[in-house]
């Protein structure tokens, strides 16, 4: 199932300091359950911190899935042609759009709000996993987020 | 070869299919039947197109008698009375090998069983198909009753062969002969079976098609197998034998015989080892050194590494780290302008680090690339993730369809293959158990404090 972690909350599922919800998350990828997409810039964001050498790993053993980088980059092109997204991640929505992945693991609002915008990702509508409200405790909306079937998490590429 | 099936033969019980590519590599923890696999390949590379009963004792893959090789069904059940291998082919022997995006033929299908024969193991049935012509001969070594069944687009027929006259060394030998002559023999005695018709000539010319060439005579090359261990380097070395044995003792004198006898060639071998030799970090030159004045004397090999501008010292083999006479039998057959057209190796990182695990790595898809087929058992991360960059990011012609990852899994007392692909961004494809590198990942996981 298709799942995307922003650069912003990699310390909470990778650190030293791992949050409750962030370590639930990490577990639920390691596993293979939450199958992480990676791509573009992110690969380099993510490859710059902890997250990089268990990226390296996981690649290998098909629990992360790296998109096509001109595919990638022709979608953010398109979204900052047309424009429409308040963030400054267009990088992120592109890589839900390629991919069909409709969880983000991140706490920027802007971009929380560019994931749930119907007109950038639809079909099903992106979800957010997010722990600026419970200060990386893991509530009740995460375990609703980590039980979702396929069908909710995994959309057809725009 | 591009497709396996395996049943009832040492560890594995069910039928097992694996995909093989121009470029293939075997994983999987120890004791999970990688080495078994390849000496199947072996034996049926020599029925099918050498003709001669496989030995399943022939180094480097010496699996014991017929009782050590069939699969053991536990219990009261015993042994297995058989066990079978198969194989499909788009290409015969020699020719270059269909690369990814060529016209896809339809493949040949050729499959053997064995049975026991005193203590080892004998074809039983072959049957090779292609398309809607096929034969089948079936043997019975009690009865000494032979039956060739084949059959085209408009029927099926049969013969049934007398073999009372045949010594037992003769029937072994007529059981493997081409399938060619078997129906040579037949071709005037085929009875109609299920209401065929009569056969024609029309019928004749196809099957006599299907079983020419490399199943109608004898292919003289054989795949190279290397062992998991090469030879001791030498500080001296004498002229020796040079037929390709499977650690490697050959190399030094087919350097030499080169060296002294084919400088055209040489200046390319060379070449080639220099640029691996620096790709690797293992060395930089190499050269052959005779010690006598005939050139049937004894001559020493050695390296040189240099360092910035300065050239270093030559260096005796015997005297540089063992990576380098590890790797030289290895890369030297990969070299050879007249390489085997199906390689064989066993984990060809040992000794080397990680740096000259990873070059090999490129050097097995340049290979592949160039039309040997290479099939590779291997523990190295490196090698794995080399191969999947370089075809990732287009550095050698190879696609990503022309590689093949067979994962071996130990389920219980059985073992599974997985046969998994790369796509072109590099991602691992196919039918991946929960259990794939999860020792990877767990180490992983606990390096990163996680």
């Amino acid at each position: 199932m298709g799942s995307i972690l922003d650069r912003n909350v990699a310390p909470e599922v990778f650190g030293p300091d791992r949050t409750e919800a962030g370590k639930k998350f990490f577990d639920w990828i390691n596993a293979g359950a939450g199958r992480l997409v990676v791509g573009g810039k992110l690969i380099k964001e993510l490859a710059s911190t902890k997250a990089g050498e268990w990226v390296k790993q996981a690649i290998l053993s098909k629990r992360v899935k790296i998109l096509d980088k001109a595919k990638v980059n022709t979608s953010v092109n398109k979204l900052q042609d047309e424009g429409g997204f308040k963030s400054d991640d267009p990088h992120i929505v592109a890589l839900a759009q390629v991919s069909g992945a409709r969880l983000l693991y991140s706490n920027d609002k802007k971009l929380q709000q560019d994931f749930k915008n119907k007109k950038l990702i639809d079909q099903p509508r992106g979800k957010v996993y997010s722990t600026i409200s419970g200060g990386g405790k893991f509530e009740d909306s995460h375990k609703r987020l980590l039980r979702l079937k396929k069908k909710d998490l995994c959309g057809v590429p725009q | 070869m591009d497709r396996i099936t395996l049943k009832n033969f040492r560890c594995f019980h069910e039928e097992q299919t694996a995909r093989l590519a121009p470029l293939t590599l075997l994983v999987g923890e120890n004791s999970t039947g990688k080495t078994s696999f390849m000496s199947m390949i072996r034996a049926l590379w020599d029925v099918a197109y050498r003709h001669e009963v496989p030995d399943f004792k022939e180094e480097p893959y010496d699996l014991g008698s017929f009782d050590e090789i069939v699969y053991n069904l536990g219990g009261k059940k015993g042994k297995a009375g058989t066990f079978e291998a198969g194989f499909d082919s788009a290409t015969r022997p020699g020719r270059k090998l269909r690369l990814s995006k060529t016209n896809t033929t339809q493949a040949y299908h050729f499959e053997v069983a064995f049975a026991k024969d005193e203590t080892v193991p004998i074809p039983v049935r072959r049957h090779l198909a292609y398309e809607k012509l096929w034969i089948k001969e079936f043997f019975e070594p009690k009865n000494r009753n032979c039956q060739l069944c084949v059959g085209t687009e408009r029927g099926s027929w049969e013969f049934q062969f007398d073999l009372q006259r045949y010594s037992p060394l003769d029937l072994t030998h007529y059981r493997v002969e081409p399938l060619f002559y078997s129906l040579m023999k037949a071709r005037d005695g085929l009875v109609p079976l299920n209401g065929s018709k009569k056969i024609v000539e029309r019928d004749l010319e196809q099957l006599f098609d299907l079983c020419s060439e490399s199943f109608g005579i004898r292919v003289e090359k054989r795949p190279y197998a290397s062992a998991p261990v090469r030879s001791r380097p030498r500080r001296t070395y004498d002229p020796a034998r040079m037929s390709p044995d499977p650690e490697g003792e050959y190399v030094p004198m087919y350097l030499a015989n080169v060296y002294l006898r084919h400088k055209e060639i040489w200046g390319s071998l060379k070449n080639k080892l220099e640029n691996f030799g620096k790709a690797s970090g293992l060395f930089d030159e190499i050269s052959i050194l005779p010690l006598g004045k005939i050139d049937s004397g004894p001559f020493q090999i050695r390296v040189r590494k240099s360092g910035g501008r300065r050239k270093g010292l030559w260096r005796n083999l015997v005297d540089v780290g063992y990576g380098v006479s590890q790797v030289l039998p290895v890369i030297t057959e990969l070299f050879r302008q007249d390489t085997a057209p199906l390689v064989l190796l066993q984990q060809p990182e040992v000794h080397l680090h990680p740096s000259a695990q990873a070059a090999l790595g490129s050097l097995f898809c340049q290979t592949a690339a160039q039309g040997s087929q290479l099939i590779i058992e291997t523990h190295s991360d490196y090698i794995l993730d080399r191969v999947r960059m370089d075809v990732r990011d287009g550095s050698v012609p190879l696609k990503p369809d022309d590689v093949s990852i067979l994962f071996f899994e130990r389920r219980a007392q059985d073992v599974c293959i997985h046969s998994l692909r790369l796509d072109k961004e590099g991602n691992i494809l196919g039918d991946v158990p929960p259990n794939y590198r999860n020792f990877f990942m767990q180490e992983t996981q606990r390096s990163l404090g996680l």
